[in-house]
């Protein structure tokens, strides 16, 4: 009985509603980030970075790490932005999990200078460097500035995804021969 | 309860992140290539969505609404160098971790270079604070706030306007410019 209904029910809901991937999940990702601002506040990763530096020098160099501006300002990883990121972790190995056949490369190379998987890890881990300065340096990256920041109409959000996305652009423009 | 519902919040946003191909460098590149910028869409619906879902629903419950301080040379200069970290590695903060979980080994490298970029930024802070942060820095100043009208009319005209820009512009732009019998 419920299964006839499903059965006769799907086929038709899909060809009335043909969404591409990128809105339905947009759909979502819009109720989620809503969600998140409703129940503890807007998503955010990339202060994760700094205060797991934090919870280092605090075992290696307690004190240097009690006497950094930085540091004491981002606080300890018990925060809820540390198991957001955790949640990111486990979110993305259960969904590649779920798809199987079409689950992640172990290496996807981009651009023409990455003629061997050493390059390839070079050019990540560069990236890696400048997205964190960048982010820590404007106060937050896509998901703190871009996402939930534009959507709660920051000013400052706003100039950090036209920033980003001008000197994005004219990077991929620069590093000729994609691949 | 906040650290369970962030949890949550966080596996919805890795899933999502992995189905829509976010966390692809491939991907990432081909939106700023303007190649195919499916992604770009992706982002601009979830903040269509979002800003009108969030402060609709400020009318009904209390938002933890927060939002980032502008201070200008700091967070241009922050996206610079944040866009072509962007361009060079094909991940951002978030889509690594992601990439990690995957299983992709380069997304490893960049959050390594996540770690190293905020050790740097660690070291440096109090050189760069009085030059880049402390300088045409302006608070908590939203859009709404600037034009003096009710947060709900800013929301609904941001998202109309996004939503007519992922709806009229083309997904993949060169193959409708160079052949016009290509697939959406």
């Amino acid at each position: 009985m419920t299964n006839a209904t499903i059965t006769t029910e799907l086929p038709a809901r899909r060809s009335a509603v043909s969404l591409p991937p990128w809105a339905s999940l947009g759909i979502i990702f819009g109720l989620v980030s809503a969600a998140a601002i409703a129940l503890y506040g807007p998503i955010g990763v990339s202060g994760t970075y700094p205060r797991f530096v934090g919870a280092v020098l605090r075992g290696v160099a307690p004190a240097y790490a009690a006497a950094n501006p930085y540091l004491v300002k981002m606080g300890s990883l018990v925060t809820p932005e540390t198991m957001l990121v955790i949640g990111l972790l486990v979110g993305g190995f259960v969904a590649a999990q779920l798809s199987g056949a079409s689950s992640a490369p172990a290496v996807e190379y981009v651009h023409a200078n990455e003629v061997t998987p050493a390059r390839r890890y070079l050019n990540a881990f560069t990236g890696g460097v400048l997205i964190v300065f960048g982010a820590r340096l404007a106060g937050g990256c896509t998901s703190g500035h871009i996402i939930s920041g534009i959507t709660q109409l920051a000013v400052s959000s706003i100039l950090f995804g036209a920033a980003v996305f001008a000197s994005g652009i004219v990077t991929a423009r620069l590093i000729k021969g994609g691949r | 309860m906040s650290l369970f519902y962030a949890l949550l919040v966080g596996i919805a946003m890795g899933a999502l992140i992995q189905r829509v191909g976010a966390s692809s460098p491939r991907m990432i590149l081909a939106s700023l290539r303007l190649e195919n910028v499916a992604i770009m869409k992706f982002m601009a619906t979830t903040i269509a969505v979002g800003t009108v879902v969030a402060y609709a629903m400020s009318y009904f419950v209390p938002m933890h609404f927060d939002v980032k301080p502008t201070y200008v040379i700091g967070v241009v200069v922050g996206g610079l160098i944040f866009g072509t970290g962007f361009a060079v590695g094909g991940y951002c903060p978030g889509t690594c971790v992601v990439g990690v979980g995957e299983g992709r080994r380069d997304a490893i490298a960049a959050v390594v270079g996540g770690i190293a970029g905020a050790l740097l930024f660690t070291l440096v802070y109090t050189l760069i604070e009085a030059p880049l942060i402390k300088p045409m820095s302006y608070g908590k100043i939203t859009l709404f706030g600037m034009l003096h009208l009710p947060p709900m009319i800013v929301a609904v005209a941001l998202a109309v306007l996004f939503i007519a820009g992922v709806t009229l512009l083309p997904t993949v732009p060169r193959a409708r410019r160079f052949r016009a019998s290509a697939t959406s």
